[in-house]
């Protein structure tokens, strides 16, 4: 979580230098987003323009870590709708149909055993590269940068709600891509469960 | 699923990540000591939560690409100067300097906005021939430019040919990463030195030349959209390549 001994960064030097302090974390979120260098380094000098540009809106004494964050998303957001590529909403699809079709019964491997893998980091990047972006970018939000379900509400433009289900269905559908090893999506051949869709009703 | 479970497992988020209040808690437990389905669900979700948890630091540190952290630094310079005018101890000053010099600021304030200009497209200008750099020999045909150019950007705009002449060719067209995208961005190769063509559509401004980061700028307008060239300076290689350039996109 963000620290902070001093109150807020009182000049605009003490401000850009704090902000840069989350350089390498924004990097990587920009990173799972893209999943592309290039685009996560021009996603991430994009945030910093636009951060450095609207440094006075920022309110002192609260979170800069969440606003960079915030701003990284709606960028990201932005340049996907100019781009017209696929949207969200089509992942959101893509999944409610992938989870009623393949999920659940395969033999459940314990987290201690996918640990042990030694290609543990490698595995876990491409599962979550493999994640629809929806599910992607919540359980990215909550797991490894640890930010509360309000704050990636605000970031993703959605409801609580809706940052829980997709954080819960994220979590499931990474823990089966792992320990169905280098199966691709869908590809698994493992007994249909019903439980599996659940949550499904705050989903939008 | 029946409609207890289906309670349970919209709590299961926040049960994994150990943020549901103790009351809950308890009923989610006795739940899922009674329930193996839900059990193997909620299974799923704390041991991804773990795993990613165990693996946060590691995932967080993705190698910088190189100049980055310099790239951004630059950005701020850019702004905390421009920001530096509006500070309290400034404000007097301003105001005397608004009275009795509104020309001379205002020619500071474009002169400022051109620098910033220049320093980010040099910025682009570097990144796009460092990633981006076709293979050896492999050029772009100006007509398959411009159809590109107005297939994304709905621009109407002569792309200099490659040229034997001034010893230019015509490598890629790609988008610029500022203004959300919508820069155009043409890149050039002239007597081996690498040189970039940007089109800022619909933006007028007063003719200019400057130096951002070893790069000459220049800036131009015409037919209403403005133009920006980059070229590295100091390299009186290039100068004819400019200029051709500079006469042929409109």
């Amino acid at each position: 979580m963000f620290r902070r001994s001093s109150p807020a960064p009182s000049t605009a030097e003490d401000f850009s230098a704090e902000a840069l302090q989350f350089l390498a974390p924004l990097f990587a979120t920009a990173m799972r987003l893209t999943r592309n260098r290039a685009d996560a380094e021009d996603l991430v000098q994009d945030t910093f323009v636009k951060a450095f540009r609207h440094a006075g809106q920022f309110k002192r004494g609260t979170n800069l870590r969440a606003w960079l964050y915030t701003i990284l998303h709606n960028t990201w957001r932005n340049r996907r709708r100019d781009a017209s590529r696929d949207a969200v909403e089509v992942d959101s699809e893509q999944v409610e149909q992938a989870a009623a079709g393949a999920a659940g019964g395969a033999p459940v491997e314990t987290p201690e055993r996918i640990l042990m893998r030694s290609t543990l980091d490698a595995d876990l990047q491409a599962a979550l590269d493999e994640l629809p972006e929806a599910f992607r970018q919540a359980v990215w939000l909550r797991d490894v940068e640890e930010f509360t379900y309000a704050e990636i509400a605000e970031m993703l433009s959605v409801p609580i709600g809706t940052v829980m289900s997709r954080i819960s269905r994220g979590r499931r559908m990474l823990f089966e891509k792992l320990s169905s090893g280098t199966a691709p999506s869908g590809a698994a051949s493992v007994p249909v469960v019903p439980v599996t869709a659940n949550s499904a009703g705050s989903h939008r | 699923m029946k409609p207890n479970c289906r309670r349970i497992c919209d709590l299961l988020a926040q049960y994994a990540d150990g943020t549901l209040p103790d009351s809950q808690r308890g009923e989610v437990q006795r739940h899922l000591d009674a329930c193996p389905p839900c059990r193997v669900i909620a299974g799923k979700e704390c041991g991804a939560r773990q795993l990613l948890r165990a693996c946060a630091d590691r995932l967080r540190t993705e190698p910088l690409p190189p100049g980055l952290r310099t790239r951004c630094q630059a950005l701020a310079g850019e702004q905390t100067t421009t920001r530096a005018w509006l500070r309290p101890s400034m404000r007097f000053a301003i105001a005397a300097l608004l009275i009795l010099l509104v020309g001379a600021l205002l020619s500071i304030v474009t002169r400022q906005s051109d620098a910033l200009l220049a320093a980010q497209l040099t910025a682009d200008h570097i990144k796009c021939f460092g990633l981006f750099r076709p293979t050896e020999g492999k050029t772009l045909d100006a007509e398959q430019a411009q159809k590109l150019l107005s297939d994304r950007f709905g621009l109407d705009v002569h792309v200099p040919p490659s040229s034997g002449q001034e010893d230019l060719s015509l490598l890629n067209a790609r988008t610029c990463l500022y203004a959300d995208g919508r820069i155009p961005h043409l890149m050039y190769e002239a007597n081996g030195q690498d040189l970039s063509l940007f089109v800022l559509e619909g933006e007028t401004r007063a003719p200019a030349e400057l130096t951002a980061f070893g790069h000459h700028t220049r800036i131009w307008s015409r037919g209403g959209n403005t133009f920006v060239l980059i070229t590295p300076a100091a390299e009186e290689s290039v100068a004819d390549a400019a200029r051709y350039v500079a006469a042929e996109a409109h």
